[in-house]
């Protein structure tokens, strides 16, 4: 029975927004994902390119200049 | 209370292919955009247009609901419920611009009346209503408290149902169903007072078992 309010509330009359300006946002939007979702993969490519080989030379630097220092401590060479 | 009909069924858009577009949006995909922009933009227009009588000012938080979007499109949540989402976004920027515009007209002390605030536009559905009863509910809507106002438009008008409308308004799905109620009283009473003689036969169909 109280669906009868409810009803007459999802029959009200709907109202387009102005299809001009709807468009121009729709394509705005558009725009500006597609401009997003590539920047945000190339650099995500970009940082695994770049950071995971430099981490991995400094740990191998810092590994080596370590065992140079302690043979030389030690009087190895 | 059930509803009248199933948002899925106003919106063309099931789960399953919620889910899909909410993924292809992460991922930037512009044609899902699109889908999701054709399914909610005029329900979202009319959220707007009936919660601030006017157009200049539904159309401006439309347009920033939208880029609100595409802005959060990749920090989206794989399971978010766009309807949801979007409709929080529109009723945000809506309490916004009027918390902004009575600070504008200098009126930061009365900001309690935001609740309800004053309809100084005719509500613009007034002038498309297809019937008399449309046209006394229109004037009705235009004139409540946003509050009420608002669970109405979400749950009555736009479809959600009251989970997804308490999570729009920021309430729990309980308080949104005494909001509902008190919200639905007030509507038919507000018709019956407008003289309407087949209001008066809803105004004993329309109060809700809690």
């Amino acid at each position: 029975m109280s669906d009868t309010l409810m009803q007459s509330l999802a029959e009200l009359a709907t109202v387009e927004p102005d299809a001009a300006r709807a468009e121009r946002v729709r394509r705005r939007c558009r725009a500006r994902l597609a401009r997003q979702a590539p920047r945000l993969s190339s650099s995500g490519s970009w940082l695994a390119r770049v950071w995971q080989p430099m981490i991995a030379i400094l740990g191998v630097a810092y590994l080596i200049g370590a065992i140079v220092e302690a043979t030389r401590i030690y009087g190895l060479l | 209370m059930s509803r009248v009909r199933p948002w899925s069924v106003m919106t063309g858009v099931d789960r399953d292919t919620e889910l899909a577009l909410v993924g292809r949006l992460r991922e930037g995909d512009a044609d899902a955009f699109d889908a999701v922009h054709a399914a909610f933009n005029t329900r979202l227009f009319t959220f707007l247009l009936r919660l601030s009588r006017r157009r200049d000012v539904a159309e401006d938080l439309l347009e920033e609901t939208w880029l609100r979007l595409v802005t959060h499109a990749q920090r989206l949540r794989p399971d978010t419920r766009l309807g949801p989402w979007l409709f929080t976004v529109a009723r945000n920027l809506h309490i916004s611009f009027q918390r902004s515009r009575l600070l504008e007209n200098s009126m930061a002390g009365s900001l309690m009346t935001l609740w309800p605030f004053s309809a100084e536009h005719a509500s613009p559905f007034e002038s498309v209503a297809a019937s008399e009863l449309e046209a006394r509910i229109e004037v009705a809507l235009a004139a409540m408290p946003a509050s009420a106002r608002e669970v109405l438009l979400l749950v009555g008008v736009t479809g959600l149902d009251h989970s997804d409308a308490a999570d729009v308004c920021g309430i729990t799905p309980e308080a949104l169903r005494q909001r509902l109620h008190r919200a639905r009283e007030a509507l038919s009473q507000a018709l019956e007072r407008s003289g309407a003689a087949d209001c008066r036969t809803l105004r004993g169909l329309t109060c809700p078992t809690r």
